[in-house]
């Protein structure tokens, strides 16, 4: 990470504080405008800040560690589809913050749209459907809300009035190369999301070892436990250092969706054993150790899971390698 | 990347292409297998290409680790046989006699390791293994001698060595790293006997050397009498970071043969053998980014403790994955006994790969010893109490 990554690090992690179980989404929401990382990516032809996926990633690892609630990464993919087509007007208003969504499901062809973040209090959504890419006001579409276990998200289902609704921003082949530019940025905020929690799972559990006693001794003394997290900092390491060299690069879907798979099982791994080492205390909601649980099982689901992605990832091996 | 390393890949890369050896996977014996494996480090002390890690006014000497880090990948890009019989020579030897060794010894010994000598290393006991301070072997001083009585094990390519970097037990006084001394042994002298290890797979990369009143001359002890502990340090900190990462890159270079075997059992299609080619791709790729950060991490002094422990469990447990796989896909067939390939970890001869790749979860700090250095000085849990009555 040279210095300047560093020092994005840095401030994101300032500006967001440590996790907590009532995460400040409004505050949050302030900070990221503040700080123009809506607008991170964009050219600064355009008025963004014109940074790369490295720094978009840094940012969602921030995001991650500190368990920030709020549809993020959907504001994220409204401001790359506005930037890419040029809709100037709509992307100076999601710059500076004004909340507009996008679904966090694999995309389909489905009327109904799945895993919208924040759609009640979002003025558009994106509507991305094979050939046309279509923003949509969403005071047009009916919502259904989808409570999740995971409590730092707030999903709906949306349906827009008709197939033809909004203004279509890209069709035919940019439509195409839009929607996989989508993807794999919300691949890469996942899982820049789901190491930097993992992080902070990890940390707390050394933490919790550390001060915990029974049988007179810490419970980190006992080589058991030692021994599990430290097969919890590989698994965290190896991926960490997976997502900075896809982020940097300039991967094809499938291995980003590879990335994405790796690093949220990760999380999951990490987030699951979490709860088995704090004990009774992991299983309560009055310890933050759920709140990486239920993110961790969320990401796994968002954005194409395992099973969908792993046989991708495996035909392109077959394919490239061949 | 400087156009300095840059042009150093080319050289490299070009020299490789007209020398590096194509059969040496052919070598039907072991002793077929050193042969080539002198040949080939012939070859690249000529070249300059097999000490970039010396100082420099050696051949090819100087190298800083970023152009020693162009170097390992290129040699595992050309899938060039990989420096075995003499690593212990040119990394253990030299970083021991260059920290600690006197002007005498070097002069002695690092020049005539260019010219083929080779050393292996006599550390690990049949009950000093990840207790390695528990070494028994005796060095009783006799006049201007150390007699030498004991036996040591897992000693790589013992039985074709010249010499050996030797620790033993010259006092049983105080903490029991104390009383340890380290001396220079030759393989000629009279009292060393060598057993090759038959291993689990039919290799014989590794050996035992029995010891039967060798005699030592004093003017062959590193350090002094007692401080072989803090020798055996260096020679164990001679070496970090390029051999994973080229075994890293070497792995990845090898999951055509898993490509092939799916493909020759009729499982291209099988959705659930092509997840897990997924998942195993990522977990390959994982290892070998962590094991370019490391040495990106070593380049830029960013290292940290317990690094290094974290870069060798993630490729051992991968290289178990990878051989997994193959066996699994391969079923029946695998089960049937091939002949193996001497000095490689990723054959396509499934079984074998499978059975070997626990060499890396044993050897050179066992998994559970790597487990302890990233929880206990890393993480900073605390340390069992030490003492343990029966």
């Amino acid at each position: 990470m040279s210095m300047d990554r560093t020092e994005l690090r840095d401030s994101a992690r300032k500006a967001f504080g440590a996790s907590s179980a009532t995460g400040d989404a409004a505050g949050n929401w302030a900070k990221l405008s503040e700080m123009g990382w809506f607008m991170m990516t964009v050219p600064e032809a355009q008025g963004g800040l014109g940074l790369g996926s490295e720094a978009h990633a840094i940012i969602h690892y921030e995001l991650g560690r500190s368990l920030v609630p709020g549809p993020v990464i959907a504001q994220m993919m409204l401001v790359e589809a506005l930037a890419a087509t040029g809709q100037s007007d709509l992307l100076d208003r999601a710059m500076a913050g004004g909340k507009m969504t996008a679904s966090l499901a694999l995309p389909t062809e489905d009327d109904v749209i799945a895993a919208v973040p924040d759609a009640d209090v979002a003025s558009h959504v994106l509507v991305t459907r094979q050939g046309s890419i279509r923003v949509v006001p969403l005071d047009r579409c009916t919502i259904a809300a989808q409570p999740t276990w995971d409590e730092t998200r707030r999903l709906f289902d949306v349906r827009p009035p008709s197939a033809s609704d909004g203004v279509v921003i890209a069709h035919g082949q940019a439509a195409e190369q839009l929607r996989t530019s989508l993807l794999l940025q919300m691949l890469l905020a996942l899982s820049a999301d789901s190491l930097g929690g993992a992080e902070a799972a990890l940390a707390m559990t050394v933490d919790y070892l550390k001060t915990r006693r029974q049988f007179d001794r810490p419970l980190a003394m006992f080589q058991a436990l030692k021994h599990r997290v430290a097969d919890l900092k590989i698994a965290h390491s190896a991926a960490e250092a997976l997502l900075w060299d896809r982020a940097a690069g300039r991967p094809s879907l499938a291995l980003m969706a590879s990335l994405k798979t790796h690093c949220t099982e990760a999380f999951r791994l990490i987030a699951e054993d979490c709860i088995q080492l704090h004990g009774g205390i992991g299983l309560t909601q009055e310890h933050p150790c759920h709140l990486f649980f239920k993110r961790a099982m969320l990401n796994c689901a968002l954005g194409g899971d395992a099973f969908h992605w792993e046989e991708v990832a495996g035909r392109a091996v077959m394919e490239t390698t061949g | 990347m400087s156009v300095t390393l840059e042009t150093l890949r080319d050289d490299v890369c070009t020299w490789l292409a007209g020398n590096a050896p194509k059969d040496w996977r052919e070598a039907a014996t072991h002793e077929a297998f050193v042969t080539g494996q002198r040949q080939w480090f012939g070859k690249l002390v000529a070249a300059g290409y097999a000490i970039p890690h010396w100082p420099a006014g050696w051949q090819g000497g100087g190298r800083s680790l970023a152009e020693q880090k162009v170097i390992y990948e290129e040699l595992a890009r050309a899938d060039a046989p990989r420096l075995l019989l003499s690593f212990v020579s040119t990394y253990h030897a030299f970083a021991t006699l260059q920290e600690c060794g006197n002007d005498a010894q070097r002069a002695r010994y690092l020049p005539a390791i260019l010219e083929g000598e080779t050393w292996c290393q006599g550390f690990s006991e049949p009950g000093a293994g990840s207790d390695l301070a528990a070494i028994k072997t005796r060095g009783e001083r006799r006049g201007d001698v150390y007699v030498v009585n004991g036996q040591k094990l897992w000693s790589t390519m013992a039985q074709y060595a010249d010499k050996c970097l030797l620790l033993v037990r010259t006092s049983s006084e105080g903490a029991k790293q104390a009383g340890l001394t380290y001396l220079l042994m030759d393989m000629k002298a009279p009292g060393v006997t060598v057993r090759p290890i038959h291993q689990i797979q039919g290799d014989e990369e590794f050996a035992e050397i029995f010891l039967d009143n060798v005699e030592v001359p004093l003017t062959e002890r590193v350090g002094e009498e007692g401080a072989g502990w803090a020798v055996a340090q260096a020679t164990l900190s001679s070496e970090r970071g390029l051999t994973l990462m080229e075994l890293g890159y070497r792995m990845r270079g090898s999951m055509g043969l898993l490509i092939d075997l799916i493909r020759k059992s009729g499982k291209a299609g099988d959705a659930g053998v092509l997840r897990e080619l997924g998942r195993l791709s990522a977990q390959v790729d994982a290892t070998c980014a962590l094991a370019d950060r490391f040495l990106h991490n070593r380049i830029t002094g960013a290292e940290q403790v317990g690094d290094a422990s974290i870069v060798k469990n993630s490729y051992s447990r991968t290289l178990r994955a990878w051989a997994d796989l193959g066996v699994r896909v391969g079923g029946l067939l695998e089960q049937y006994r091939k002949p193996i390939t001497f000095g490689d970890l990723n054959t396509g001869n499934w079984m074998a790969d499978f059975m070997n790749s626990y060499a890396w979860t044993i050897a050179g700090g066992s998994e559970e010893v790597q487990r302890n250095i990233i929880a206990e000085r890393m993480l900073e849990m605390p340390r069992e109490p030490k003492s343990w009555v029966a």
